[in-house]
């Protein structure tokens, strides 16, 4: 039986930072990452935008070919199609996943941590010694690899959570459910991003237009099935492409789920960290988590790494981890949630109204935190969603 | 083939007829959005193949309207029917 001191557990942007950040912080460490599918980074589940700020907190973008496009555009259509441009500078980049996961797992494995594709964990005991008999499998066959400490980076159907005995399940009306083209020969603003809300259109969550290049785009749209009038996300999806793209190509598709809900309640135990996905650190409002994953892998990788050089990864050190993440956004996640409720209660006619009222704010000027202030003052139903995220 | 069925299954069933959820292999896309969603963890992925565990599902549905393919249906499984879930 192979023994390492860190196993990691799918190599997405939190299990491929994770890896890294472990051999960072203990150059001795052994650390395998081992990966489900056979290349990291594919196929993507993902509209692969990314903002600015927290992407160059782990990978500077320029002279990169992990990047599709770099955005400075956010343009928001109203259910009724009104449309309201967002004047920002650097708002983000659209990345190109199967690179980008790819650039992530080699800086692991240029620290000295070990990457096996394929190769997939069927299940996970803890030993009388403490540590965790992780069984996997892959085309060469079975075997069972010893660790001090799992990661758990294991995304939205996390397996690792479930085994260490942490309650990974999320509500329905948390879950949105994705569907999503590649549409080529569209026309689009290559710099901008667009979204669009409507419960004809994608209830309980919004639609999206992510360029990938000229004319070439993420097109997709998540929902909430419990709002669903009986159509799922693809058939959401393609009705609205339809309608806005019916000259377009569509060259592939994925589907997908994005859990909006708040962090788990615990994201460690004895031995077992879990990050990512995996531990729904996900944006709740915006359904964005790439980041956030990559921030929870960098804290999971240097807990996890510091508590095998100190000989305890027992929960109650482990814990330090949570108590971290949640410092750094886990907090802030459950503002959001909140603001997230209070939006659910608002229509379509809201939407259209407030799209008109900032459309009269000069485009130069119309900053979110300027919208936000006059949408206060000319929509009062504005009021309690203000309120429940400030108290 | 019968529906197997083992005694703890029945001590958190009811008696009688119950829903079950299946799943079409040939619509699924597995993404794992369905396994955080069941209550009992009834679903798992594994390899190519997404499995609902027939003895654990409590046929709640909270697996069906999210499927972004519409991959799961609800079946009604009669206990000891021959092929009542096939």
């Amino acid at each position: 039986m192979r023994d390492v001191d860190v196993l990691v557990v799918g190599a997405g942007p939190a299990g491929g930072v994770a890896a890294a950040e472990a051999k960072r912080a203990a150059k001795n460490l052994d650390v395998l990452v081992i990966e489900r599918d056979r290349a990291v980074g594919a196929p993507v589940r993902c509209a692969e935008g990314v903002g600015d700020a927290g992407l160059r907190e782990f990978a500077a973008p320029e002279g990169a070919d992990w990047w599709s496009r770099k955005i400075t555009k956010v343009i928001f259509w109203a259910p009724d199609d009104t449309e309201v441009k967002v004047a920002e500078r650097d708002v983000g980049w659209v990345l190109d996943r199967t690179r980008f996961d790819a650039h992530l797992a080699g800086e692991a494995v240029r620290e000295g941590a070990e990457l096996r594709v394929g190769t997939e964990a069927t299940g996970m005991t803890r030993g009388s010694d403490g540590r965790w008999a992780v069984r996997l499998r892959s085309a060469k066959g079975e075997e069972t690899v010893r660790a001090r400490v799992v990661i758990g980076a294991d995304g939205v159907e996390t397996m690792v959570g479930r085994w260490a005995g942490l309650d990974t399940r999320v509500p329905a009306r948390d879950m949105e459910s994705c569907a999503q083209y590649v549409v080529s020969g569209i026309d689009c603003d290559p710099d901008a991003i667009y979204l669009q809300f409507g419960d004809g259109i994608a209830p309980g969550g919004y639609a999206w237009v992510f360029p990938k290049g000229v004319g070439v785009a993420n097109v997709g749209l998540g929902m909430v099935g419990l709002k669903s009038d009986g159509r799922n996300a693809r058939a959401y999806l393609d009705a609205w492409v339809d309608r806005r793209y019916p000259r377009g190509a569509r060259t592939g598709y994925t589907v997908g789920g994005v859990i909006v809900h708040t962090t788990i309640r615990k994201t460690y135990t004895d031995g077992v960290l879990i990050a990512g996905d995996a531990a729904h650190m996900i944006n709740p409002l915006s359904g964005g988590g790439i980041v956030n994953a990559m921030k929870a892998g960098r804290l999971a990788g240097q807990t996890a790494a510091t508590a095998v050089c100190a000989g305890d990864t027992g929960e109650r050190r482990l814990s330090a981890y949570h108590d971290a993440w949640m410092n750094l956004l886990g907090d802030d996640h459950l503002k959001y949630y909140k603001i997230k409720q209070a939006l659910e209660d608002l229509d379509d006619g809201f939407f259209n109204a407030l799209a008109r009222t900032v459309n009269k704010i000069p485009e130069e000027k119309r900053s979110l935190g300027r919208i936000f202030v006059h949408a206060l003052v000319k929509h009062p139903q504005l009021i309690p969603v203000a309120a429940r995220f400030f108290v | 083939m019968p529906a197997a069925r083992s005694p703890s299954a029945r001590a958190h069933r009811p008696p009688g007829p119950t829903d079950v959820a299946v799943v079409d292999l040939g619509v699924c896309d597995r993404c794992g959005l369905c396994l955080p969603l069941c209550p009992p963890e009834a679903i798992h992925l594994l390899g190519p193949d997404l499995l609902v565990d027939r003895d654990t599902c409590t046929g709640c549905w909270k697996c069906i309207a999210p499927c972004p393919v519409g991959a799961l249906s609800m079946i009604a499984l009669v206990p000891g029917a021959a092929g009542a879930a096939a």
